[in-house]
């Protein structure tokens, strides 16, 4: 039960400003002993940023922050840790080349001698054993980090929390694309860490654990605190209702068209044990929406599309023939293109200069007869520079130095460019500037209305109701449904995606 | 000038010349470069010619000559281009059996003429260039509000115009304005234009405001109102940054009229 007496963790009117787009205002929020303070909210709304600002990863611009009743303003996570306050972190970091039980007890390990194999001489072993047994984990400890799945890597994260001395722990969405066995023993950790008197915040969108381990929960939309509910005074509705208020899909510039025939279907997908039985279909000038939560298989399908992943399983038609890309380029020559989710690892050279940047998939179109035709090159590129409103727009501009919508615009750029017709996007606008969204969003517009098609994959559910025709849900890497957008509204999209 | 027709002449050039080079070609046919590369591109995969630095030569002459040179356009500004998009996606948000009602002006024009690929639109204007445009279109019907005639703009004000407007309810309803100033107030440059953009405000449901680009920071004599009115902006990506996410912000649609994909159809 929450322990009575003074916060063990208080914060009054703690403010940090991120740019005109987000900020943090005005937060107030406390955690007791013993409880876990549950945060709700969309993508978004601002649980990490203000959950970062606790743990020492940004120092807020106003308010206070009170431990225990000392005022603290950590300067980095190791302070924070130092003082008892850790968090798990959603994209789990451990160490692939050692064991399990080295990972979970690194803390204790820090000294300069190096690891003997087969001597355990910190007995490592022996207390990850027991600490396993008590909470159920069905891993060994002496395996290595790299053997281990997606779910066991997330477990073993928490497990590592949970070996921590801290007396105030966040845990940022630990059962992200999880399955139902690892999600309860995340829930013994959670409960073991309770047990001992520390306080939890637990960032989740899924909304059946506040009833499962909530004592208390926080609904944060678009960096305010929108309502604070104990555990059981809210239902479901209520809380999606809190979750959505505000959204405005209408000020998203949208032109509708006439859809043509079916250009792309895909039957009964599966790969790698995340896609289940995948199937639906996109038609000429449609914009389809894909969305569901962290770790439901969306950049997955994006992948399996492109040829980056070959399926296990089903098939993948593109204007009626099945095809079976093994290559990305394969894929690029039926008119397949993909805008993938993290734009600096995986789109952008960043020592190149925007020329290249823009024209490395479509070389074929300047080859003549004596070789690349430079000049047409160049003036290409600079008429998508200057149709796309690329800023500051010089062909030999080195692309580190650009914002992150003006990389994106280039990224764009470099699809349009080798005429494809069968756009993949998977999260396009995040963490860009509103006025390069803009501008992309004119750019889907010009894409639909010449009769291309686009799938839109986005977390951001009112960027999906503005934007697209048609809302497919993915959970648990099945379709879980299949909405025009007529019928679609942020609830449901919400509802379905938390399961 | 269309870019069958530009094909077709530098088909015939290289027809008789069995050569051409890029840069003569675009002086004389007043387009960009690139605009021309991009035609040898396409004929090159056609398999009429090869491409090489600067220019193209011919690879077949098996086709028979085709008509005569059409007429070359005149040079065309940024500005008239800019309009042009702007037209295009306005067109775009029009569907067959639209009541519309387009105010005066030289995006007007240009958005009357892109109607004739719908139907059973009626346009309500004031603008008589635009009337005779939409009348002469198949399937459309053009209303021409009365009033007196002002020779400058072609277009016909008054307080018999504004009269008539009262008479119409119309589901869309698109404003060409001269001037977006830095408080996002919007200006035009008559003061009879202004009266009747206010009349017609009243009965229109879905308000589309016109403007380009080069007309942002810029006020022109006489008010309209606040951007807020709009449902709707359409403009151009050269439109300053900070416009842009102002106006998103208001939760108005902005559409900046890409015209970026080469791919369609």
């Amino acid at each position: 039960m929450p322990g009575d007496g003074p916060p063990l963790l208080e914060l009054r009117s703690v403010c940090k400003y991120f740019n005109d787009e987000f900020s943090l205002h005005d937060i107030c929020l406390d955690l007791r002993r013993g409880e876990v303070h549950m945060l709700l909210g969309q993508n978004g709304s601002g649980k990490t940023a203000l959950m970062n600002s606790v743990c020492g990863v940004f120092r807020r611009d106003s308010g206070e922050m009170l431990l225990e009743g000392r005022d603290i303003d950590f300067a980095s996570v190791n302070e924070a840790r130092g003082s008892g306050v850790v968090m798990q972190y959603q994209n789990v970091q451990l160490f692939d080349n050692l064991s399990v039980a080295e990972n979970v007890y690194f803390a204790r390990v820090r000294t300069g001698r190096p690891f003997a194999p087969g001597l355990d001489s910190y007995g490592l072993l022996e207390d990850c054993a027991r600490l396993f047994g008590r909470l159920g984990i069905p891993i060994a400890p002496d395996s290595l980090v790299s053997s281990l799945g997606y779910s066991e890597r997330l477990v073993v994260s928490a497990a590592q929390a949970c070996a921590a001395q801290a007396s105030v722990f966040v845990f940022d969405e630990p059962t992200a694309g999880m399955a139902e066995p690892e999600r309860e023993i995340v829930f013994n950790i959670v409960r073991e860490i309770r047990s001992r008197g520390a306080g939890i915040f637990y960032i989740t969108h899924k909304l059946d654990e506040l009833r499962k381990i909530g004592d208390r929960a926080t609904v944060l939309h678009a960096g305010r605190v929108a309502a604070s509910v104990p555990d059981g005074s809210a239902d479901r509705d209520e809380l999606i209702r809190m979750m959505t208020g505000g959204t405005n899909p209408e000020r998203y510039p949208r032109l509708r068209v006439d859809y043509g025939p079916q250009i792309l279907s895909v039957e009964r997908l599966r790969s790698g044990g995340v896609l289940e039985d995948v199937s639906f279909s996109l038609r000429k000038g449609e914009v389809l929406g894909i969305t569901g939560l962290m770790g439901s298989g969306r950049t997955r399908l994006a992948n399996c599309l492109f040829g980056q992943i070959r399926p296990a399983g089903g098939c993948v038609k593109v204007e009626g023939r099945p095809v079976d890309f093994r290559h990305p380029s394969e894929a690029l020559r039926r008119g397949v293109a993909l805008i993938p989710e993290d734009r600096d690892k995986n789109a952008t050279f960043h020592n190149q200069d925007v020329l290249q940047n823009m024209s490395i998939a479509a070389l074929d179109r300047f080859m003549g007869a004596y070789g690349l035709d430079m000049r047409y090159m160049e003036e290409l590129t600079d008429e998508y520079i200057v149709s796309l409103g690329i800023q500051p727009g010089h062909a030999g501009d080195i692309m580190r130095g650009y914002s992150g919508g003006n990389q994106q615009k280039v990224v764009v750029a470099r699809w349009f460019m080798s005429l494809c017709r069968i756009f993949i996007m998977d999260e396009p606008t995040r963490g860009i500037d509103a006025a390069a969204r803009i501008d992309i969003y004119s750019a889907m517009n010009d894409l639909v209305t010449k009769g291309a098609s686009i799938i839109l994959i986005s977390s951001d559910v009112e960027e999906i109701l503005g934007m697209c025709d048609r809302v497919l849900v993915l959970a648990h890497g099945r379709i879980v449904c299949d909405l025009p957008r007529s019928e679609a509204t942020s609830a449901k999209i919400i509802d379905y995606a938390s399961g | 000038m269309f870019a069958a027709e530009r094909i077709n002449i530098l088909k015939s050039y290289l027809r008789e010349r069995g050569k051409l080079d890029v840069h003569s070609m675009s002086q004389l046919l007043s387009v960009s470069e690139v605009t021309i590369r991009r035609d040898l591109e396409k004929l090159e995969a056609e398999g009429f010619l090869t491409r090489h630095h600067g220019g193209a030569l011919l690879r077949t002459e098996e086709d028979p000559p085709e008509a005569p040179l059409p007429s070359v356009a005149p040079a065309e500004a940024q500005n008239e281009a800019d309009r042009e998009e702007i037209a295009r996606v306005a067109s775009l948000m029009i569907r067959d059996g639209d009541v519309v009602m387009i105010v005066n002006g030289r995006i007007a024009r240009i958005l009357a003429r892109r109607l004739s690929v719908h139907s059973g639109v009626t346009v309500l204007t004031n603008d008589i260039q635009v009337a005779l445009v939409v009348a002469a279109q198949a399937g459309n019907k053009a209303v021409l509000l009365g009033g007196s005639p002002d020779p400058d703009s072609g277009a016909l004000f008054g307080s018999l115009a504004q009269t008539n407007v009262q008479a119409f309810f119309v589901n869309k309803l698109f404003i060409e304005v001269d001037g977006i100033g830095e408080q996002l107030q919007l200006s035009v440059a008559s003061q009879e234009k202004a009266a009747l953009i206010k009349e017609a405000l009243e009965c229109a449901e879905e308000k589309i405001v016109l403007c380009e680009s080069s007309r942002f920071s810029k006020q022109a004599f006489f008010r309209l109102g606040p951007l807020g009115l709009a449902h709707k902006v359409v403009t151009n990506t050269s439109v300053p940054e900070t416009y842009k996410s102002r106006i998103f912000a208001m939760d108005i649609q902005l559409f900046t009229s890409v015209n970026a994909f080469e791919g369609g159809d």
